[in-house]
């Protein structure tokens, strides 16, 4: 009986293909063989695939209140074709229920629950406990929290920044800088100079978390002495303190109804909504003040609230709808398609990550 | 006077013979996509005809159509979608060891892809035949590696 032979490809081959599947199926493959095990397991698979995931492919996790729900949604295929349907086997203990996702960096997801806060792998499922912040622990509800979540690649450490203060004392106001090294594994307090700066006037209606941008936590705050609202800039290797003003037109007479900070394209950038009007801002240079720069003007249309998060690679801006959609504008603010990911009209909290196989420093197989 | 040197790549054709003798034209510079032919035209001169003996006449036509389109710069989704829509595992596999060896990078690329899109929901069982490779993992590892991963092993398709 003649055998039909089956072409031999050679693992490099092999690797190459890999590096396209998403996490799921590389997790149930590990299971082939001895040899893909460990090539799946290697560290430096891991840093490939992840670093091909994020050129094309990001997504977002929404997670409603009631009932709770997560979903991780391919959020450029759901609008493209309406084809891609939301990833329902994302779990969480419900204990770590209600919780606040306060940023992503590498695939992981940083948690905020009531007594705890965690990181959190979606698409390997992986969580690890981390605990408060000695403020947090404290001080708990009667303060503000601005949380960051970033990686320092020069000491491969992940960190949590947080920027507390307390509201309720105007005339003597000190905020607090804390940080948490996940190698060290301990939080510590960033005691140098007075730190004047409070959340934006909008915190409770828009509770912004920090944008993870060149190797910073950025977030707009307002400067306690002269009510000036400014980008302030956590550097994860100098572990250093930045500010940089926003574009003049938005000192003083700007009476905008929201505010944010995202990527766009390679730069930083201000998005700014005025009666259903957005702007959006970029930041040529970063931290050279004259370079900003207005790219796009636009009315947002019938929808009923807009906030950018992601640009495609042609340029068109992606943004949520209340947490409940998506939109999509091209470059002359021309809506391209919209999409509703959430039933329940509260909204969802939503955050986007990439796919990702990475372990933590210092854990042993996560995966 | 020197001779005037040999005209431009762009309308030149190439002749490639296959590993199982038949011959096919190809554009200049379609072939310097590819970078093995590119080196043997280097190498051999471009008037004769290059051996390719690892690829054969049911794979390069195919080759040469998506190289075709690729200097016109047509290749878009709704093409390579087509290109592969009739083309069942096996012969994908074929056609990316061809690009392999041809160090046709766009392609293998392209590939790679298409070939990770039809393995994402099948079984350890396919992919192992697939690739031909043998389970090494004795009864109880194995069975162990499944109940700690059971979550990735849901929602997979039926083998055929």
């Amino acid at each position: 009986m003649e055998k039909k032979a089956t072409p031999f490809l050679p693992l490099e081959m092999i690797i190459q293909i890999l590096l396209w599947l998403p996490v799921k199926s590389l997790i149930r493959f590990k299971s082939v063989c001895k040899l893909w095990f460990s090539v799946i397991s290697d560290p430096n698979f891991a840093n490939s695939h992840f670093l091909l995931a994020q050129t094309n492919s990001t997504r977002i996790v929404s997670i409603s209140a009631a009932p709770p729900q997560i979903r991780s949604i391919d959020f450029e295929a759901l609008l493209n074709d309406g084809s891609a349907s939301p990833n329902p086997n994302l779990w969480l203990p419900q204990s770590y229920f209600p919780l606040q996702m306060k940023g992503s960096c590498r695939g992981f997801i940083f948690l905020h629950c009531s007594s705890n806060n965690y990181l959190w792998n979606p698409s390997t499922g992986f969580h690890k406990q981390i605990p408060l912040s000695p403020i947090d622990s404290r001080f708990g509800a009667y303060f503000h929290y601005l949380y960051g979540f970033g990686y320092d690649q020069s000491r491969d450490d992940y960190l949590v920044v947080l920027l507390s203060y307390d509201p309720a004392v105007p005339a003597h106001f000190k905020s607090h800088l804390e940080i948490f090294s996940l190698t060290d594994n301990t939080w510590k307090k960033i005691e140098d100079t007075r730190i004047p700066y409070r959340g934006h006037y909008y915190y409770y209606y828009y509770p912004k978390v920090g944008l993870l941008f060149n190797g910073a936590i950025h977030w707009l705050v307002t400067h306690h002495g002269s009510s000036v609202t400014v980008i302030v800039a956590f550097d994860l290797m100098e572990r250093k303190l930045l500010e940089i003003s926003l574009p003049y037109s938005f000192v003083g007479h700007h009476c905008v109804s929201d505010i944010g900070l995202w990527v766009f394209g390679e730069f930083l950038s201000l998005w700014a909504m005025t009666d259903g009007i957005v702007e959006i801002w970029v930041m040529k240079q970063f931290t050279v003040h004259y370079s900003w720069t207005k790219t796009h003007v636009f009315p947002i249309g019938a929808i009923p609230y807009f906030s950018p998060i992601y640009s495609t690679k042609n340029g068109d801006i992606i943004g949520t709808i209340d947490g409940t959609g998506l939109v999509k504008y091209n470059g002359q603010g021309q809506m391209l398609g919209h999409c509703s990911y959430c039933d329940d009209p509260r909204g969802s909290q939503v955050v986007m990550y990439t796919e990702s196989l990475l372990s933590l420093p210092g854990d042993h197989e996560q995966v | 006077m020197a001779q005037e040197a040999s005209s431009s790549t762009s309308s030149k054709t190439i002749s490639l013979k296959t590993g199982d003798g038949e011959i096919f034209e190809i554009e200049a510079s379609a072939a310097k996509q590819m970078k093995t032919v590119q080196r043997l035209i280097d190498d051999l001169g471009d008037d004769i005809t290059i051996p390719l003996h690892n690829v054969f006449s049911k794979e390069l036509p195919k080759i040469i159509e998506y190289y075709k389109k690729d200097i016109t710069g047509e290749i878009t989704k709704d093409f390579e979608a087509e290109f592969v829509k009739d083309l069942n595992d096996d012969e994908v596999k074929v056609l990316f060891l061809a690009a392999n060896y041809l160090d046709a990078n766009k392609l293998f690329e392209f590939l790679s892809q298409n070939i990770a899109d039809r393995l994402e929901s099948k079984s350890v069982e396919y992919v192992r035949k697939y690739f031909g490779v043998e389970n090494d993992f004795t009864p109880e590892e194995e069975s162990k590696l499944r109940e700690e991963r059971a979550w990735s092993f849901r929602g997979i398709k039926e083998d055929e």
